[in-house]
């Protein structure tokens, strides 16, 4: 799926202008890295492509969902094709990694054997298929992080939304989740990813827009993270 | 298929969660549907009454001497309210008298003649409209006496009337305070299940998805508490009635188990109609609200 910003303007209330005038065309199957400071805007812009956050200005238009005016039926339909990962994981922790994981695909109201398969399939390719049975606070930061890339990516989305997903993680971990989200980009998903870690934007090198202050202040196609002093 | 399995299992684990909770969910809407049954057998009962006694009015209208029977008859029926007319001759009235006091009637005729008085047997249309009637007659120059024994049947119908209006508040206030108490039970449920909520809204559950769980949740419990009413009202009922009928055996009473069935089945089924409304409302507000965009 595409994704367009044309003019996207948010302001909370009163006046904190989370994003200004920006402009983005991200195709169908890119790999984009957001970085910034905190508090430039980067988790307002990934919000409003879930439609968490409505913008004050401008228009968003996501594959042939254009945001500005959707059901709330249309938008539990996008939102199926939309994964997210998020720094602190989310995790249920009175739920199993295999049902966390399952979770997804059962509120989406598949049969039950197709639930089983998939998400044995996904749980076997984030490497997690032996610890299946234990509970989000028996499992290490590295795996509570694979498991919500798996439940992030069970149902097959077209666009994967990770905020700042390498947070809290080591070095070796962090690389792990990254070729992970690496592979799944290659199958043609678009991966549109906040961070702030900046030896992973260099060392795997993609699109990097960079944003402060609410506005895109760089936009490069295989870029790093810190360019002579410049975001 | 799939998404009833998985509400009826959230269902169950959100009551099994929480079930103190769903035990006085179930308790109070117990208490609020044998409340409501109690007062529609009340009012169903007092009807009842009515409509026997009423079947038994009549106003017995005594004429002045020398006055045309015949005409005093035909204004009798003239009047609203009138059923029906009957004169009843001095024969009539003694042999009436015979069958009533076999034994006193032969000290009635001890001076060889007839002294009962003609009249005129007036049957009314409804209890409440005795009095009209009675003053009409009373009009009428003819007659000279009127006796009936409306007063009692007309006592049930005020209180007929008062009961089923009664009722009708007691209804309201119940069912009102009945969907309150299930609609905080769901709401509870539903925040305690805030951040899976979120979750499922977010990976694209639908409204109705999300609400599955918990409506069924309110349905289970209202549907327990309206069954279990039921069943309490029965078996009172039942002791109820025997008793009366030991006390008050000329009172008659409902005594069909079918009316107490049907009764059963209508609180059951409002029990259920309540508690998925109240259900709906609950999750309904909280997941609009969750899907509004900051």
């Amino acid at each position: 799926m595409d994704i367009r910003f044309s003019g996207v303007s948010k302001v909370f209330y009163p006046d904190i202008t989370a994003l200004e005038d920006v402009y983005l065309e991200i195709p169908k199957g890119e790999f984009v890295y957001l970085v910034g400071p905190t508090g430039s805007g980067k988790t307002t812009l990934l919000r409003c492509i879930t439609r968490e956050v409505a913008p004050t200005r401008g228009q968003i238009t996501v594959g042939s969902f254009s945001l500005r005016k959707i059901s709330r039926v249309d938008l539990s339909i996008f939102r199926r094709d939309i994964g997210i990962i998020f720094q602190d994981f989310c995790l249920l922790p009175h739920l199993n990694v295999f049902e966390n994981v399952a979770f997804v695909l059962e509120v989406l109201g598949a049969p039950s054997r197709e639930v089983k398969e998939r998400t044995g399939e996904i749980l076997d390719q984030v490497n997690l298929w032996r610890r299946r049975f234990l509970y989000p606070p028996q499992l290490s930061g590295g795996e509570q992080q694979r498991v919500a890339v798996a439940r992030a990516i069970v149902n097959s989305p077209s666009v994967l939304l990770a905020d700042e997903p390498t947070g809290n993680l080591d070095l070796h971990t962090a690389e792990e989740i990254m070729q992970l989200i690496m592979s799944i980009n290659a199958l043609g998903t678009t991966v549109i990813m906040a961070t702030h870690n900046q030896y992973l934007v260099d060392a795997f090198r993609q699109r990097v827009i960079g944003i402060r202050s609410g506005r895109v202040v760089r936009d490069e196609k295989r870029g790093r993270y810190n360019l002579d002093g410049e975001l | 298929m799939g998404s009833f399995k998985y509400a009826l299992r959230d269902g169950t684990r959100l009551i099994i969660r929480h079930w103190g909770l769903a035990f006085l969910t179930v308790v109070t809407s117990m208490a609020v549907f044998y409340l409501i049954g109690a007062s529609v057998l009340l009012v169903l009962n007092a009807r009842h009454i009515v409509n026997f006694l009423e079947g038994e009015l009549s106003v017995q209208a005594y004429l002045a001497p020398g006055a045309d029977f015949e005409i005093a008859a035909r204004q009798a029926a003239t009047l609203t309210h009138v059923k029906e007319v009957r004169i009843i001759t001095r024969e009539m009235a003694l042999e009436r008298l015979k069958q009533r006091m076999p034994d006193r009637a032969e000290s009635v005729t001890i001076l060889g003649e007839n002294p009962l008085p003609e009249s005129l047997e007036i049957a009314v249309d409804r209890a409440d409209s005795i009095e009209s009637v009675v003053t009409a007659l009373a009009a009428i120059p003819l007659i000279d006496d009127i006796v009936y024994a409306g007063g009692l049947a007309e006592k049930w119908a005020r209180f007929s009337r008062f009961a089923g209006k009664f009722s009708l508040a007691i209804l309201l206030v119940a069912i009102t305070a009945s969907a309150v108490v299930l609609f905080n039970t769901i709401r509870i449920a539903v925040y305690s299940k805030e951040e899976e909520i979120g979750i499922m809204l977010m990976v694209g559950a639908t409204p109705t998805f999300v609400a599955m769980p918990f409506v069924l949740q309110g349905v289970i419990l209202g549907g327990i508490g309206s069954f279990g009413a039921s069943i309490f009202l029965a078996l009172s009922y039942s002791g109820i009635i025997t008793r009366l009928k030991e006390m008050v055996p000329f009172l008659p009473l409902l005594e069909q188990h079918a009316v107490v069935l049907e009764l059963g089945l209508i609180l059951v089924g409002a029990g259920a109609t309540v508690s998925l409304i109240a259900s709906l409302v609950a999750v309904e507000t909280f997941t609009r609200r969750a899907m509004k965009p900051l």
